[in-house]
């Protein structure tokens, strides 16, 4: 039992010597260290997350990678380890692995502390790597609507010049029909391919203060919806007032509002460019 | 003593950046009627043409705003100045400096440069009359150090003009 308590005590110290060297930007020196502490008590997480995330400062993201599934496989609460390894994935193009380990990590932190900066910091990381899908996506399905288009085309042309083959005289009204067929086939293409183009996004789903597709939307008493840390920030500083009525306005009566929030991850799962951040 | 650039000395926040590009965007392709936005390519100060609106004191008059954006834009309200010549007119003072309540105390995040505009044509359009504030001399001359008028402790004058 002695055995194996100063065993954990050492890992611990040795865990303290990486993390000041990780703090000196010493990254080789905290990996040794964490490496020894692993050694010693291979079953501690945070021994695997904090190596990882000294592997993650190198760039070298296969070891990134490695070091996180052993983490979240040993506590499957790991925000870190979820974290990382969506992080991990992403720079392996693997959108969907990515995405779905960057949301379990966001869940698992917004559980924890709901305002800590590493939640802000999953925020961005998940909608960069969503932008990233779409446009991998999104490409790919133009790709195929562009090559489908020219096939019916070809094809709606071809069936033109057959007809007129067979049927002489009445030619005129073929031709007319043919190029209604050619729009019609244009227009079907074109909205087909509107939900990947981006436009504007509705006024609806955009905070009035910051313009922007709403993350966090709260309810207040005179109806309007506002983004919660940005309405919070100007009760906070600017007054304790409704910015678009001028109604007095305390925090406590701000509320949720769950459709708009529900209204904007419909419209995100379709349009995957309002992912996009600045 | 604070110079005029005091508001633009700070860089702008990322929220206010994210929020100025919305509002240029907007403006682009619905820009309010009489107003043109001079291009730039500084986000942070605006130059603005207003046209007086035909019917009123100040028809066939242009005149220039100059908008200047504070970091925490839009948690604080912008500073708009006309660039003299400023208009005749008994809430604007020689300097450039208005006395409009919205401009300072009265600022909400809610408003945008565009709702400004309108709010500032709509007190040219109401004047009945073409003359300075009566403390004009003594306030621009208060002014001379360049102050900003974000600085000055306005005692706002009633609606009617």
């Amino acid at each position: 039992m002695k055995g194996v308590n100063s065993a954990a005590m050492q890992a611990e110290q040795l865990k303290l010597d990486g993390n000041l060297c990780f703090m000196k930007n010493r990254f080789g020196a905290a990996i040794d260290a964490y490496t020894e502490a692993i050694t010693l008590c291979p079953n501690v997480a945070i021994y695997w997350t904090n190596r990882a995330l000294c592997h993650r400062k190198r760039n070298d993201w296969t070891r990134v990678e490695e070091d996180c599934r052993k983490a979240v496989q040993l506590d499957h609460n790991s925000v870190k380890g979820h974290y990382m390894l969506g992080l991990a994935l992403m720079q392996r193009k693997k959108y969907a692995e990515g995405i779905k380990a960057l949301e379990r990590s966001l869940d698992l932190g917004r559980g924890a502390n709901p305002r800590s900066y590493m939640v802000e910091e999953i925020w961005q990381e998940l909608a960069r790597a969503k932008y990233q899908e779409w446009e991998h996506d999104s490409t790919q399905r133009s790709w195929d609507l562009q090559n489908l288009k020219e096939c019916c085309e070809i094809a709606l042309v071809e069936k033109y010049s057959l007809d007129v083959t067979q049927m002489e005289g009445f030619t005129d009204e073929i031709t007319d029909s043919a190029s209604q067929q050619l729009q019609a086939l244009n227009s079907v293409f074109s909205k087909a391919s509107e939900p990947d183009t981006p436009k504007e996004i509705p006024d609806y789903l955009c905070c009035r203060i910051t313009l922007d597709i709403f993350r966090d939307p709260v309810i207040a008493p005179s109806g309007f919806t506002y983004e919660r840390a940005v309405i919070l920030d100007h009760l906070n500083k600017v007054g304790m007032f409704d910015p678009i009525t001028r109604q007095p306005l305390r925090p406590s009566q701000l509320v949720q509002n769950l459709a708009v929030k529900e209204a904007v991850q419909a419209f995100l799962e379709t349009h995957g460019w309002a992912y996009r951040m600045d | 003593m604070t110079s005029p650039s005091a508001s633009s000395r700070k860089a702008l926040s990322k929220i206010a950046t994210n929020r100025l590009q919305k509002e240029l965007m907007e403006w682009q392709v619905n820009p309010p009627a009489g107003f043109k936005h001079k291009v730039t390519d500084n986000l942070q100060r605006w130059v603005i043409e207003v046209n007086g609106a035909p019917g009123t004191l100040y028809s066939n008059e242009t005149f220039q705003l100059q908008v200047d954006f504070p970091e925490h834009y839009p948690m604080e309200a912008p500073q708009v100045i006309f660039i003299p010549p400023a208009p005749l007119h008994p809430h604007i003072y020689s300097n450039g400096h208005i006395c409009l309540d919205i401009l300072y105390d009265s600022w909400s995040p809610a408003m945008t440069v565009s709702s400004v505009c309108i709010s500032i044509l709509s007190m040219l359009s109401s004047s009945s009359t073409k003359q300075r504030p009566n403390d004009d001399e003594r306030y621009v001359k208060n002014c001379r150090n360049g102050r900003s008028p974000k600085e000055t402790r306005w005692w706002f004058h009633d609606d009617k003009v």
